[in-house]
């Protein structure tokens, strides 16, 4: 059977607190206080992509994406079933703005997002091998499993960067 | 919360007497005739909000309704960014709409968002006899869709649909498009809906 090509593969939107695992093209678009992490196994040349909106579940258990402390450790549950274990698995993230100053002297929660999923990659040994986070702007990412875990970046300006 | 449609009815005549007031403010601001949609109630689950708002750049004048209420949600004037060039151009006289925005240009923009969503919020008081007061604005000119999720956010860990009330004013004259778009807390949106169909029980 002939390889998938990544460039005919209809692209996954992922929305705010939304998941998905596999090799085809994964999207979060505009994420602005929110984190777009991707885990990618080098030697599968699978992985995953979630849309974290907040860091604490504070319990809840309905959608599991949308926080930081709940959205990780379902994803490398899910990598896991398919045979990637944590210790092969390499982390990128970006967003976690804060795109009002003013709102966001009271809470940045940008911020706040970046600092727990720095925390829960650490203590499950995953290493975090790129960031593009903070500032004030808009990230539209794009993940590539099937081509080397690419993960580009475009910006409202349309500059657009690769980590 | 599940709007009825008599909630939803008296919801739209609400924004129809604010943005009625907004598009005047601002079809003086321009010296022109602005124009503006049946206001529409759309409810949103977050997973589906980048079908409703994407990563287009636009201008965002945020500020938080305040007053009565505290943390009230938000209410939004939005403009895309060639509209909103268009419209500081107009309104400092001059004509190159390939530029950047400076700093005039924000504080324009801030301006106006100010005047209407204030005549928006009048408007509303007066009617409902509950007042909410606009907070300090926040400016945002960069992906819609950023601006919106970092707001939502701020609404607590607990939600996960939005409903958001949005009504279109265009000036054809300049070719400017914006909304005006409320985005309350569940609090507020109970406390409003109450008081609408008090006020049709006492007629």
């Amino acid at each position: 059977m002939a390889e998938p090509n990544p460039e005919t593969q209809q692209t996954a939107m992922i929305g705010i607190g939304e998941y998905r695992v596999g090799s085809f093209p994964m999207m979060t678009i505009g994420l602005g206080s929110c984190i777009g992490l991707t885990l990618y196994d080098p030697q599968k040349k699978t992985g995953a992509m979630v849309h974290i909106m907040l860091p604490d579940s504070g319990g809840r258990t309905d959608r599991p994406g949308k926080y930081a402390d709940t959205a990780i450790p379902l994803l490398l549950k899910e990598l896991d079933k398919i045979g990637s274990s944590n210790r092969s698995l390499v982390a990128k993230m970006a967003g976690g703005a804060c795109m009002f100053e003013y709102f966001g002297t009271n809470l940045n929660i940008g911020e706040r997002n970046t600092e727990k999923v720095r925390i829960i990659l650490k203590e499950q040994g995953i290493k975090l091998s790129a960031e593009d986070v903070g500032g004030k702007v808009g990230r539209t990412v794009t993940f590539l499993p099937a081509n080397g875990g690419k993960v580009s970046i475009r910006r409202a300006d349309g500059v657009t960067s690769e980590l | 919360m599940k709007l009825s449609a008599v909630q939803a009815d008296a919801i739209q005549e609400l924004g129809n007497i604010g943005a009625a007031h907004a598009a005047t403010t601002l079809s003086q601001m321009l010296s022109s005739t602005v124009s503006m949609s049946v206001p529409a109630i759309k409810a949103i689950d977050l997973s589906e909000l980048g079908n409703h708002i994407g990563d287009e750049s636009a201008a965002m004048v945020v500020f938080e309704l305040q007053g009565e209420i505290q943390h009230g949600g938000y209410i939004i004037f939005y403009i895309t960014r060639e509209s909103a060039i268009r419209l500081t151009n107009t309104m400092l006289g001059m004509t190159d709409t390939e530029r950047d925005f400076n700093e005039m240009d924000q504080s324009a923009l801030l301006e106006v968002g100010n005047i209407m969503v204030s005549a928006f919020l009048d408007a509303t008081a007066e009617l409902l006899g509950f007042i909410m007061l606009p907070s300090p604005p926040a400016l945002s000119i960069d992906m819609a869709h950023a601006a919106m999720e970092s707001l939502i956010a701020q609404l607590g860990e607990e939600v996960d649909e939005v409903l958001l009330f949005s009504t279109e004013l265009i000036c054809e004259e300049h070719k400017i498009d914006s909304d005006i778009i409320m985005l309350p807390e569940i609090s507020t949106l109970k406390r409003i809906t109450s008081l609408l169909e008090e006020m049709m029980k006492g007629t």
